[in-house]
């Protein structure tokens, strides 16, 4: 260790003091409109006046906010599967492959996490007019796709550079063929990375807004969607009642990845 | 002629323009511990890999009782293995890892539960059934990988280097495990090493590899006593080289001259080479005797000591060739030279015959 904290004397409290300052800065709009979507008035006063559950009973009873999160969990679904299918074909040949351009090839599949989405947006959104993909679920589940991938690869490349090839050697050894040896074994072996990998996919889609803002269409938009597009006509507080069903999607599934994390290193 | 329980017949592995083996040749009896002794790049893993089946021969055929193996994929192949590197499978338990290669030979319960206990118990891990692989010690995860290897009854048992990761205690601890469970179970090993000792230790024979060849293939006390090349008497304990000019060569034994003009005659001669070549005298310092009087013909040759240095239970002499060689020689605890020879003492040195050897020099 380069400092040791308990050895700070005075600094301790600073230095305390401001990472409380910054982990507030980050967490304060988040519990700002958890507190919003309990609050009874029209008009997104804070601090609210009175407190109520009224906000959600309209999200639950409005059909357009309920197709628009079935949407978004189909294609996060569909992105999820589809990206972790692919990533792991992709990690397979980029770190067992022995081929020239692997290092290319490689930082070509990352490329979509140093693109700003914009370009990617525009860019998809011109080639999807001439294929008649805008506005088609096939075409959000594509664009999704786009920007998750690099994040699947990451994490699969990564539990499959620890993971011995040896290992694998050794099942089929024991009897087992090689496809039998890659399912019994070695995907177990690397499904700490499979798992992450999902939910990190799953994460990217539920909540990306600027491709799916292209992509939308007014028969099929995501939750992110509905509530920018909400947000724009008026400042009902459902919009903080499905932005906090959001948020804690997003938590309970970053969880989970912590503690996949956790079990894996025990 | 019946044929031998496995034979590798002229193997011959090429890697672009790289010779990994070349013409290895090698017969095997059944239930024999056969080790393949070399530095690394000699081909020995090559070999066994080849065996294994991840890699195939560029010529040559490997036969298990008469029938050839090459054709047949490694799962197929029945043949036990245990690696360098710890291999047990991360997610299973101690028990699953054992039961397998049962599982997927689709053994029925029982039997898979009898054997693997077995196999554990063979391998003195009774007991260890529910235990994770993260949680054991490297000696402990390759026990469990030697009682995977064994469960299927395996006609052959690989091992590549099995040890090589763990300290020099618990290594020798586990050679001799290792020898216990070869001659309780009878199976026939093929055990990869760079490690002399660990060869000689485990061994039925030792096949030295050097450059993609066998050099030789011998028992350990065969190959000290009469190495077959230069690198063998190199490889296996220690060893000086006198070199010289070949002054004659008849009947596998030939006569050295060295720089100074001495002559050595009749001593016995590897290899090829003709008069007038390079050649070196070996001789193994444990085997050499000091003494004031020179021996017979052959065996004996004057020199000079330079430095004596008492270890114990025996002393270190260091002497000099009339043509400026050192040499080094052991003297025993009560040999009667101990104590009396000094710096500058000009005396012989003697050996048996047999115990001296010519190898031509490249």
């Amino acid at each position: 260790m380069l400092m040791n904290f308990d050895k700070l004397g005075a600094w301790r409290w600073i230095l305390s003091g401001i990472c409380a300052l910054m982990a507030l800065f980050l967490l304060l709009p988040i519990l700002f409109i958890v507190a919003l979507s309990f609050g009874n008035s029209r008009w997104l006063i804070f601090p609210p006046p009175g407190w109520t559950l009224k906000w959600y009973g309209d999200l639950f009873a409005d059909p357009r906010w309920l197709q628009a999160a079935f949407t978004s969990a189909k294609i996060a679904a569909i992105v999820m599967v589809l990206s972790v299918a692919i990533g792991l074909l992709a990690s397979l040949a980029l770190v067992r492959g022995r081929f020239r351009g692997r290092a290319v090839l490689r930082g070509f599949f990352l490329t979509p996490m140093v693109l700003p989405v914009v370009i990617i947006a525009v860019a998809l959104y011109a080639a999807f007019l001439r294929l008649g993909l805008n506005g088609t679920l096939v075409g959000f589940v594509i664009a999704h796709l786009i920007v998750a991938l690099p994040f699947a690869i990451i994490t699969i490349s990564g539990a499959l550079e620890t993971f011995d090839p040896a290992i694998e050697d050794a099942a089929i050894l024991c009897g087992a063929n090689p496809w039998e040896a890659r399912f019994r074994v070695t995907l177990p072996a690397i499904s700490h990375g499979l798992f992450s990998a999902a939910i990190f996919s799953f994460l990217i889609s539920w909540d990306e807004v600027v491709l799916a803002i292209f992509m939308a269409s007014p028969t099929l938009q995501t939750l992110p969607v509905k509530v920018w597009t909400t947000l724009r006509q008026d400042l009902t507080p459902v919009i903080a009642a499905a932005s906090t069903l959001l948020v804690l999607l997003t938590v309970v599934l970053m969880i989970a990845a912590a503690l996949i994390r956790k079990g894996k290193s025990r | 002629m019946t044929s031998p329980y496995l034979h590798i017949n002229g193997i011959r592995k090429t890697f672009g323009d790289v010779v990994a083996t070349d013409h290895v040749e090698l017969e095997i009896g059944e239930g024999e511990f056969m080790t393949f002794l070399g530095p690394s790049g000699s081909g020995k893993s090559t070999t066994l890999y080849i065996l294994a089946g991840f890699q195939d021969p560029t010529a040559g055929d490997i036969r298990l009782r008469g029938k050839s193996i090459l054709q047949t994929p490694s799962h197929k192949r029945n043949i036990g293995m245990v690696f360098q590197r710890y291999t047990l499978f991360p997610h299973l338990s101690v028990g699953e890892n054992v039961a397998f290669p049962l599982r997927v030979r689709r053994a029925p319960q029982a039997e898979i539960a009898a054997k693997v206990k077995r196999a554990l118990s063979l391998v003195r891990l009774d007991g260890f059934e529910e235990r994770m692989p993260a949680n054991m010690s490297g000696g402990q995860q390759q026990r469990v990988a030697l009682a995977r290897a064994l469960v299927y009854d395996p006609p052959v048992l690989l091992m590549d280097e099995p040890l090589s990761a763990l300290d020099k205690k618990l290594r020798e601890e586990i050679q001799y495990e290792i020898r216990r469970i070869h001659q309780q179970t009878g199976v026939t090993i093929l055990y990869v090493t760079h490690d002399q000792e660990e060869a000689l230790r485990l061994s039925d024979r030792i096949a030295v590899f050097n450059r993609g060849r066998i050099e030789q293939v011998g028992t350990g006390p065969e190959l000290y006593a009469s190495p077959a090349t230069h690198f063998v008497a190199d490889f296996i304990g220690d060893s000086a080289f006198l070199t010289g000019e070949l002054a004659e060569v008849k009947d596998g034994r030939a006569t050295l001259r060295f720089n100074d003009g001495t002559h050595l005659a009749d001593v016995p001669m590897h290899g090829a080479g003709a008069r007038g070549g390079k050649a070196e005298l070996m001789l193994r310092p444990e085997r050499i005797d000091l003494s004031d009087a020179a021996g017979p013909q052959g065996a004996s040759l004057p020199v000079t000591v330079e430095d004596v240095t008492f270890l114990g239970n025996n002393s270190a002499v260091t002497a000099r060739t009339g043509w400026g060689d050192p040499l080094y020689i052991r003297l025993n605890f009560g040999h009667p030279m101990m104590g009396s020879v000094g710096r500058g003492d000009k005396l012989h040195v003697r050996w048996q015959p047999q115990d001296a050897h010519v190898f031509p020099k490249a």
